[in-house]
């Protein structure tokens, strides 16, 4: 791991950023109904409208638009919101918060439960918990986080059960014991999804690690299996799980879109939502941005601990 | 009393089961190897000869079904065993050596703790002390700095270091008994020398007794004291090295033997005009590879540039089969590359009487006149193609044959390599590695080229198919007159087949020599190292066999 | 196909998907009931002799209103899996066949347009659009595009390298032949394995833009959008969300378990 290697990857991530605020710029730019039209509502007169334009500077050049927005984000001017008439930052800022407590305890139940799973599975490979483990990893995968979350819903905060509120946001700061209630179902949702794909892939790299020649030669050893699986095993199928989760925070960056839409939870999905349905392009731009960059990041974090975990990985 | 053998297995049967019945993987095996003795256990893929060394360890697959017979090691059945008994046999009392060190060490671990492992398992040293005996076991193995090693991880040693790893782990807890599994096949000619050389040692030192698993006789009667021929799960013949290469009593061991290529057993085609004017000229031709993407030199990645080949120059005369011979990473397969035209090169290659200077000058004619055959017979067909399309399609790309007369032209080209024409309706899976070889080799003819280039064709066939293939090629070089660029790492077989021998090390040119010549003085360092450093099988020196083709 | 008979996740697939072809194919022939028939005596029912499945909040019978939605969810995930398909593949292999700073600067968009997520990509492309199920199918299609011609990219990268590809390139073939007969079709079998796996995502993006309000509009009887019409209901009859969520699950499941299927099968290192 060389500096000139971080640096490269921080360059390659500026050029993703780049390709993304181009495209979000580009889709914004052809949303019907531009913004002076959504701030003044549809009864404005021209002349309102085109003294707005020329305020916010919709009358100029689209390449001219496109640098003075990129211009203000990178000043720390993310804009105001249309529809709130807020500052983005300000808006977005709170929800990236709630969002990544979200995130976080799913991601942490994921990696806690997903991983010893798909060990389990593959070193109990062709029993019963094997099989039990597939089945529901395969019915995992095939449902929507919508129905996830619905069913879950119905069946553990309905109102005869009542075993967790049904939607809402209680801060850490405020009652653990509220947040934890409330973040329960939206995690669990989000967290059966990917233990479900997680636990599968964890399974076949295992597996295959299980099958190679050098677990063969510590067999061979006479070494306790145990001794194999937590030596020789488990450190090299490890790498490859954190593989996976980093490309299913894609997935869990979509998954927290809808989630928080049902369960009611202040964060970015539910904002973007509220931003897409009233056309707020600022904020529309921003959380597209901003979920880009933790994708990213997150990829880049990855390669980190895998080097860290597998010494053949140098990157220079 | 006499002790009794450390191995001994008698009336051993094994089947495995599969979706369509059973299969028979060891019959009736009986063998016994004593203290301190070697015993060569040969035989080609799917012969049985892994499926023994896995009963003796007890290390069966799940489908696997013993039908009677014993094991014994040092007079104790091993088949009653339990497990946990087992647990403390292997790594202790039996251990073993795998073919490829590279695949049997754990890449995430250092070398030194996977070493240290089975002193703590079986000795019960702490592993502070564990490693400490490591670096002693590692000195022994010749390794010259044992301390640095044992810090290292895999990735970080060569082929021969973690083999001498791997053989001193085998070692570490002075077992009664080693398999080693083709210890040297995934190794250089002269690691493997070496590799060999330090197995005869310890084997002197220890007294261990071993069990040694390959497919090359050749290799085998240099080490073992006995040799057992293992074919179809049946111990064909066994007896003293000497006595089987001298008066087989089998027919299969005797197609083995005579498999075994032999420098004094000439192959080649008749002679080259030795005045005739050069067919392929190479003038200076050197490949660089590497070199980043335009986009990731801008973000600062160092172009890694290694060299292919420096500044080689070569002839091949028309009907001449040269040799190419190198160690992995010499070279070798990157001059086939340039001279295919696969590889962008500087320098010139002159054919007959054209120059061209780079991958894409190469014309139609000059790429209908050289025609190339891969080392992988499974990689060089596409599976999507049946044995008809893929021969015809250089018959009607350089329009060699009218429409009608193509299928009359492939069931020649298929009986030319010995192939029944009903193979021209088969797909490349349906035939065995030696059958699709010889399509290959088929399309390559089938343009009637001027020059064919061989590239380590034989060297992922069993011995048997390696030396059809090999005589095959002659044959058709004969009967054609074309040149053949061999290129291979085999060389005995290189003595027997080719006229004039080129020897490549680190990209360079450092030798090249008539055959007749290749144990003179004239001869460079390298090509003497690897000369001695390949075995030479017994009968060729007790027991001449009748020459045949030309003196050497 | 043999093949495919032998291996049991890929039996349990093709059961799976003949159900789903037998809603889609026969769905309005096998419903009992009009699906937009209000039933006003037997409102948010159980299943019953009557209804099968049961009855939503304006007693419209639920097995009828599944079988006429089939055809709209299932061939949403199609459609908009085929077009990306389509796309994608054209964009890899074009990538992957032209090599060069072409494939560099294909793959660098492709890498900024992958982290953004298929959902949100799918959404952001509606809002320009408009919601509507054909604006959505395109959507899905453009969100899928990236990913598979990455894939196809890689698959056609892979099979450059073989050596019958190498042999072809010394016969001195053409390109179009090097391309059309010894690359495309190798790599045409990742291409719809991983295709077949699509469908399902596809097919559950679609349903949650319909759960959104941006996919099919009422009166369609879409999945996803009857998961939404009910939600409010989901308390007193749970079957009016578990019927449509576990329908969508079902699907998408056929073909996880066949696409699976597909690649044991036509990967040679899983052959005999």
């Amino acid at each position: 791991m060389t500096p000139a290697y971080l640096l490269r990857r921080l360059g390659a991530i500026v050029v993703v950023l780049v390709i993304v605020s181009l495209t979000v710029f580009g889709i914004t730019m052809v949303l019907p109904g531009n913004a002076a039209v959504m701030i003044l509502g549809e009864w404005a007169t021209p002349e309102q409208l085109a003294a707005l334009e020329e305020r916010l500077g919709l009358d100029r050049p689209v390449w001219a638009q496109y640098f003075d927005w990129v211009g203000g984000i990178l000043a720390g001017d993310w804009g105001t919101s249309l529809r709130l008439q807020l500052p983005v930052a300000q808006v977005v800022g709170d929800a990236i918060a709630n969002s990544a407590l979200l995130a976080v305890t799913a991601l942490v139940a994921v990696t806690l439960v997903a991983i010893p799973l798909g060990m389990l599975a593959a070193i109990r490979r062709g029993t019963g918990a094997d099989l039990g483990i597939g089945l529901v990893a395969y019915v995992g995968t095939a449902m929507p986080e919508f129905v996830t979350a619905t069913l879950l819903l119905v069946f553990l905060a309905g109102p005869s059960v009542a075993l967790f509120p049904a939607g809402g946001f209680v801060a850490p700061g405020e009652s653990v014991a509220g947040f934890l209630a409330h973040v329960a179902l939206p995690a669990g949702t989000l967290a059966l999804v990917m233990t479900a794909h997680i636990a599968r892939q964890v399974r076949s790299e295992m597996t295959d690690v299980l099958g190679s020649d050098y677990v063969r030669a510590a067999r061979l050893k006479g070494l306790r299996e145990w001794t194999v699986i937590r030596r020789h095993a488990l450190p090299n199928s490890l790498a490859p799980a954190v593989a996976v989760i980093s490309l299913d925070v894609g997935y869990l960056l979509g998954g927290i879109i809808v989630v928080e839409e049902i369960f009611a939870w202040p964060g970015l999905g539910r904002l973007l939502i509220y931003a897409l349905e009233n056309r707020d392009l600022p904020v529309i731009q921003a959380i597209t941005l901003v979920l880009a960059l933790v994708y990213a990041l997150s990829n880049l974090l990855s390669d980190l601990v895998i080097a860290a975990l597998d010494p053949r990985v140098r990157y220079a | 009393m006499a002790a009794p053998p450390v191995l001994e297995v008698a009336g051993y049967t094994l089947d495995y089961s599969t979706p369509a019945g059973p299969v028979t993987a060891l019959a009736d095996v009986g063998l016994a190897v004593a203290r301190g003795e070697t015993l060569g256990l040969v035989g080609e893929s799917g012969s049985g000869k892994t499926s023994l060394a896995w009963a003796v360890l007890r290390y069966l697959p799940a489908n696997a079904v013993e039908r009677g017979g014993s094991i014994r090691l040092s007079g104790e059945e091993l088949r009653t065993r339990t497990a946990a008994e087992i647990l403390e046999i292997r790594g202790r009392r039996i251990a073993m050596v795998f073919q490829d060190p590279s695949t049997s060490l754990n890449p995430t671990i250092r070398l030194g703790d996977q070493l240290a492992e089975v002193l703590v398992r079986h000795r019960g040293l702490a592993p502070a002390e564990a490693r400490g005996q490591g670096e002693a076991l590692l000195a022994r193995t010749g390794i010259a700095r044992p301390a640095e090693m044992m810090r290292r991880f895999p990735h970080e040693a060569s082929g021969g270091e973690k083999q001498r790893v791997v053989i001193a782990t085998a070692f570490a807890c002075n077992p009664e008994l080693i398999l080693f599994d083709e210890p040297t096949t995934a190794l250089d000619i002269l690691t493997a020398r070496q590799i060999l050389d330090l197995f005869a040692r310890l084997r002197e030192e220890t007294g261990v007794a071993a069990l040694y698993i390959s497919h090359d006789l050749g290799l085998v009667s240099r080490i073992a004291d006995r040799v057992a021929v293992i074919n179809g799960g049946r111990i064909v013949e066994e007896g003293p090295v000497a006595g089987i290469f001298r008066a087989p009593r089998r027919d299969y061991t005797r197609a083995l033997i005579a498999a075994v290529p032999r420098p004094d057993v000439r192959l080649a085609a008749p002679p080259p005009d030795p005045g005739a004017a050069a067919l392929l000229a190479l003038e200076g031709v050197s490949v660089r590879y590497g070199g980043a993407a335009f986009l990731s030199r801008l973000f600062g990645a160092r172009p890694a540039v290694v060299q292919g080949a420096r500044e080689v120059s070569l002839q091949v005369r028309p009907g001449e089969l040269l040799g190419v011979v190198g160690e992995s990473g010499s070279g070798k397969s990157t001059l086939a590359r340039v001279v295919a035209g696969l590889q962008e090169f500087e320098g010139r290659v002159g054919f007959r009487d054209r120059g061209y200077a780079g991958r894409r000058a190469f014309d139609r004619p000059y790429r209908r006149a050289v025609q190339i055959v891969f080392q992988h017979p499974d990689g060089s067909l596409n599976p999507r193609q049946r044995v008809r399309d893929i021969l015809s399609r250089p018959l009607k790309l350089y329009g060699l044959v009218p429409r009608a007369r193509l299928a009359g032209r492939i069931a020649e080209l298929l009986a030319a390599v010995r192939l029944p024409a009903e193979f021209a309706g088969r797909f490349p899976h349906q035939l065995s590695g030696g059958e699709k070889q010889r399509v290959a080799i088929a399309r390559a003819f089938a343009a009637e080229p001027d020059l064919v280039i061989c590239d380590e064709v034989t060297s992922s066939l069993d011995v048997s198919v390696q030396a059809q293939v090999a005589r095959l090629l002659v044959e058709l070089q004969a009967r054609t007159g074309t040149a053949c660029l061999f290129i291979t790492h085999d060389l005995n077989l290189v003595r027997q087949l080719a006229h004039r021998i080129a020897v490549m090390h680190r990209g360079e040119l450092v030798d090249l020599f008539d055959t007749a010549e290749a144990e003179t003085d004239a001869r460079h360092p390298y090509t003497r190292a690897l000369l001695a450093a390949v075995p030479v099988p017994p009968a060729a020196a007790a027991d001449p066999a009748p020459l045949t083709g030309e003196p050497p | 196909m043999r093949e495919l008979l032998r291996h049991p996740p890929g039996i349990a697939g093709a059961v799976l998907l003949a159900l789903v072809a037998v809603a889609v194919l026969l769905g309005p022939w096998l419903a009992p009931y009009d699906p937009q028939a209000f039933h006003p005596a037997a409102r948010l029912q159980g299943p019953s002799a009557a209804y099968w499945l049961g009855t939503d909040q304006f007693g419209r019978d639920l097995f009828s209103r599944l079988m006429h939605g089939a055809r709209a969810t299932i061939l949403f995930g199609l459609g908009a899996t085929l077009i990306g398909v389509a796309a994608g593949a054209l964009i890899g292999v074009t990538a992957g066949v032209t090599g060069g700073w072409v494939d560099s600067l294909i793959m660098r968009i492709l890498d900024g347009l992958l982290a953004v997520p298929d959902l949100l990509f799918a959404l952001l492309i509606v809002t320009v659009l408009g919601g509507g199920v054909q604006q959505a199918m395109l959507a899905v299609a453009v969100a899928f595009t990236p990913g598979m011609a990455r894939i196809a990219r890689a698959a056609v990268l892979s099979i450059r390298t073989r050596e019958y590809v190498l042999a072809a390139i010394a016969r001195g073939e053409s390109a179009a032949w090097i391309i059309g007969r010894e690359v495309l079709p190798n790599a045409v079998g990742p291409i719809i394995v991983e295709a077949t796996i699509r469908v399902a995502f596809a097919i559950m993006i679609g349903a949650t833009l319909g759960f959104l309000g941006l996919g099919a509009q009422p009166p369609s009887t879409e999945w996803g959008l009857m998961v939404a019409e009910a939600r409010q209901f989901m308390f007193r009859n749970p079957f009016v969300v578990a019927v449509p969520g576990v329908a969508i699950a079902i699907a998408a499941m056929g073909f996880n378990l066949f696409g699976d299927a597909l690649r044991d099968i036509l990967d040679p290192r899983r052959r005999r």
